[in-house]
């Protein structure tokens, strides 16, 4: 049951980066692509009505990753203690640049929140990747089960690639995004845009991977040369899709590029949900503290009824506001 | 600084910031739903102009309300760490319930509800803002079950590590101390909602514009107002009276302000606590009348706060005054929406400006009474941050100073000072610019 924990936890936590993260990505890419008042005001209705609803991922995997194990939950938490603060307030600040910026018309108004959407966006983006790669690299937890992450040992080169690659990733996710969700030529910039980053992903992905395999795990086992091959081809096809002017493809493809390195990050870390650092064995496994089954059983059911739930509703609801908005 | 009472503050900060903007989205979330409703079955213009205009108004406390949820969901973590070791099996269910079943629902159907391409509002748009309703009432559901377990926790037994394992969670869902406390936060809500839509109409009245709108919004506010602050009297405040009385004596003690133990206890109306010195100050009594309502029996024993070692007494004079500060509000609201009605039943409202103008100034009250009635709750729960399993001291995360505690209170500070200028900022520009033409 433990295990089924942690599978649904990386679930949540995927889903939330697939669906946050095309909005989050929206917004690095706008100031590139859009060029007047007007289309920024329509890059921003484009996830208008969903990013709230993304968001409450993050928050549900959090509520799931406290029911279920609440000591790495404790641990990490306090942990991060001021990065993870510094993301509430990134989160808060973007939310409001989203909310607020309508509200009036003044364009002086407008160019303030569009500055901070896109400041607190990528920031998030970074340090999102930031925290994983200090997942994938460990990090030093205490025999009370708590650690205490300084800043300087959580910037490490390692981790601050992650989050670089994490950056140019959503950018070119949220632009197969804005492509597919904005008609004319702002559509079409986006996904110009994106053949442009691409390049960048790449050379990340490369050099992520290779250092993550050189740093973690030795090549022994067979999903660890097949879910980085699926992954390349992803990212091949979201190109590939691009240069044919397919925009829901290619943010198909790039949905499943992300998904794909996700799980394989996930599958890296398993069982722990903190590993500790420098050897892994130190940290917090999903069977330590050994927790309650009527516990696991509860959230377990909690959480899958309302995945459940959530696929059968959001879809409909999405449906209802599809199809694509344009520059008037 | 001491890093309990660091992180006691900026909790105490952060949440009582918070709960202002549930408070107006589940009092407000009927009455959007209502004009809706009505505006898309009868394609009634007038309604829809009020729903569009109240939904603009909901739409900017949601967007607040969202903001200042996302730190208290991960507070527990970051600042409570201890606590959340010790009980997050039990505490986080809820928690996770409110997350899957209520604010996915809140989030998903509001993004329907403001994204309208037609002149009147559909079917859709109205069934939309059913399911927001629904789903911020779930919401304070389940986190009131969480707080309700903190008050007076069931369905668990403790691990030899000192662990708090789940063992029933029907227990916690239907807890009794549950029921009445969700009624009576509801009705809080409701209350709210009713004064502020009252006084926005009143406002319209007032300046003499939009007067068939106005006249609309008081009528149903006012209405709404006066059934809710009956309910939040009774049955809802006086069963969670009897509650505390039975779970939580000592609580009951510091609220009435009652130091000695006393058959026939008498009910302070007004008078100060004075803690060191075992008193109150200049009181006002009506005699036996504490029995009365704690047990149902004019010669009823109830304990005072010096059955108790001092160590376990909860800091006296602000759970006094919080609790004074509610019923006194709330024993207003009652007298203010009785004359309304009145006034309304007879015909007579529109004419008495006085009564427009005390609607309109009425709006913050309701505020100010939820907030105290939490300070009671809460605060009288002290020295315990779980009743007599946990103490408040024990919950903090052993890895982070007080340092960096009032760094970050510092910073939510300065953070919820911009968003509420901004939030008033532009709900008083929404009540100025009035509801539009469609
Ligand atoms: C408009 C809001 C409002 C009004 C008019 C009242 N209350 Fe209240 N009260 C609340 C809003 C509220 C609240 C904010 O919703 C609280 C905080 C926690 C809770 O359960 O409800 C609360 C708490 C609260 C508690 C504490 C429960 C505990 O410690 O767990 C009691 C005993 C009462 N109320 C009783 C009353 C009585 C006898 C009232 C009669 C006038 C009253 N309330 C009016
Ligand atoms: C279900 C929701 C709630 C939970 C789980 C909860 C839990 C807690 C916790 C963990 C603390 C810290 C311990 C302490 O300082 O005493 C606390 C304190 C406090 N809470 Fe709540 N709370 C909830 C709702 C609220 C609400 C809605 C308010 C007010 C609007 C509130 C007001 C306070 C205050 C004022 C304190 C500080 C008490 C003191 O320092 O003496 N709480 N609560
Ligand atoms: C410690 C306690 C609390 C936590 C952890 C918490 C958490 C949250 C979070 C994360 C959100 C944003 C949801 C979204 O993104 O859609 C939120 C909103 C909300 N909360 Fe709280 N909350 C707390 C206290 C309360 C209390 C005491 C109530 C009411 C009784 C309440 C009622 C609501 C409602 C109705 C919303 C949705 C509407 C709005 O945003 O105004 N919350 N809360």
């Amino acid at each position: 049951m433990s295990v089924a924990g942690f599978i649904v936890i990386a679930f949540m936590l995927t889903t939330y980066v697939l669906l946050d993260g095309y909005d989050l990505g929206v917004a690095v890419i706008a100031p590139l692509v859009a060029r007047t008042d007007r289309e920024r005001s329509v890059a921003m209705a484009s996830i208008g009505p969903f990013w709230n609803g993304n968001e409450v991922w993050l928050i549900a995997a959090g509520a799931a990753l406290f029911a279920l194990f609440p000591a790495a939950y404790a641990a990490s938490f306090s942990g991060f203690y001021l990065p993870f603060v510094i993301v509430l307030w990134l989160l808060m600040f973007r939310g409001i640049a989203l909310e607020l910026r309508e509200h009036l018309s003044s364009e002086l108004w407008h160019q303030f929140w569009d500055v901070a959407f896109c400041a607190s966006s990528v920031l998030l983006i970074f340090i999102f990747g930031l925290a994983l790669g200090n997942l994938l690299r460990g990090v030093p937890v205490n025999p009370a089960g708590y650690f205490q992450g300084t800043f300087a040992f959580l910037l490490n080169p390692y981790a601050a690639l992650v989050g670089c690659f994490a950056v140019a990733t959503l950018a070119m996710h949220g632009a197969a995004f804005a492509s597919m969700r904005i008609e004319g030529e702002l559509g079409a910039r986006a996904l110009e845009l994106l053949g442009q980053i691409w390049w960048a992903v790449l050379v990340f992905y490369v050099a992520v991977t290779a250092l993550t395999i050189a740093m973690r795990t030795p090549l022994t086992a067979w999903w660890l040369i097949a879910l980085p091959a699926l992954s390349l081809l992803a990212l091949l096809g979201a190109r590939y899709n691009a240069q044919k002017l397919r925009p829901t493809a290619t943010f198909a493809m790039s949905c499943v590029f992300v998904a794909v390195l996700l799980a394989a990050s996930a599958a890296t870390i398993f069982p722990y949900l903190l590993p500790g650092f420098p050897a892994r064995s130190s940290g917090i496994s999903i069977f330590q503290p050994p927790p309650s089954a009527v516990a696991l059983s509860c959230a377990l059911v909690v959480t899958l009824v309302g995945i459940v739930a959530v696929s059968i509703y959001s879809p409909i609801v999405w449906r209802r506001m599809a199809g694509k908005i344009r520059v008037e | 600084m001491d890093p309990v009472l660091a992180d006691r503050l900026q909790f105490a900060f952060t949440i009582m910031f918070h709960y202002l903007f549930p408070i107006g989205t589940m009092g407000m979330a009927p009455f959007v739903a209502a004009y809706t409703w009505k505006a898309a079955r009868d394609f009634d213009e007038e309604s829809a102009r009020i729903a569009r205009f109240l939904t603009k108004i909901f739409a900017i406390n949601f967007a607040a309300g969202v903001v200042t949820g996302i730190p208290m969901e991960f507070q527990f973590g970051t600042n409570w760490a201890a606590f959340s070791r010790r009980s997050g099996a039990v505490v986080g269910q809820p928690l996770a319930m409110e997350s899957m079943f209520a604010f996915f629902l809140e989030s998903v159907f509001l993004g329907a509800l403001l994204y309208r391409r037609r002149r009147l509002p559909s079917i859709f748009s109205a069934w939309a803002a059913v399911f927001v309703c629904v789903g911020s009432w779930l919401s304070g559901f389940f986190i009131v079950a969480t707080n309700a377990w903190m008050q007076h926790p069931v369905g668990f037994s403790i691990a030899p590590d000192g662990t708090i394992r789940l063992e029933n969670i029907w227990a916690l869902l239907f807890s009794p101390f549950l029921r009445w406390q969700f009624a009576h936060v509801l009705t809080g809500a409701l209350v709210a909602g009713g004064f502020v839509v009252a006084g926005v109409g009143a406002y319209y009245l007032l300046s003499r514009r939009e007067e068939s709108i106005g006249r609309r919004l008081v009528r149903a506010g006012t209405i709404v107002a006066l059934v809710f602050s009956l309910i939040a009297i009774f049955p809802t405040g006086d069963d969670n009276g009897r509650d505390v009385t039975a779970y939580q004596p000592i609580k009951l003690a510091a609220m009435e302000g009652l130091f000695e133990t006393t058959h026939g206890a008498p009910l302070a109306i007004i008078g100060m606590p004075d803690a060191a010195g075992d008193h109150l100050i200049d009181p006002v009594f009506v005699p036996d009348l504490l029995s009365f309502l704690a047990y149902g029996n004019f010669r009823a024993n109830v304990q005072g706060l010096n059955a108790y070692a001092r160590e376990l007494w909860p800091p006296v004079e602000l759970t006094y005054y919080a609790y004074h500060v509610m019923v006194g509000l709330g024993t207003i609201f009652v007298a203010v929406a009785v004359l309304a009605v009145l006034l309304l039943r007879f015909g007579l409202l529109w004419n008495s400006r006085w009564m427009l103008w005390i609607l309109m100034l009425m709006m913050p009250f309701p505020y100010i009474a939820n907030e105290a009635g939490w300070t009671t709750t809460e605060v009288g729960r002290q020295p315990w941050i779980i009743y007599g399993l946990m103490r408040t001291a024990h919950g903090p995360s052993p890895t982070v100073a007080a340092g960096e505690t009032v760094f970050t209170l510092i910073g939510f500070a300065g953070m919820y000072f911009l968003l509420g200028v901004l939030f008033l900022y532009l709900v008083l520009r929404e009540i100025g610019i009035g509801p539009q033409e469609i």
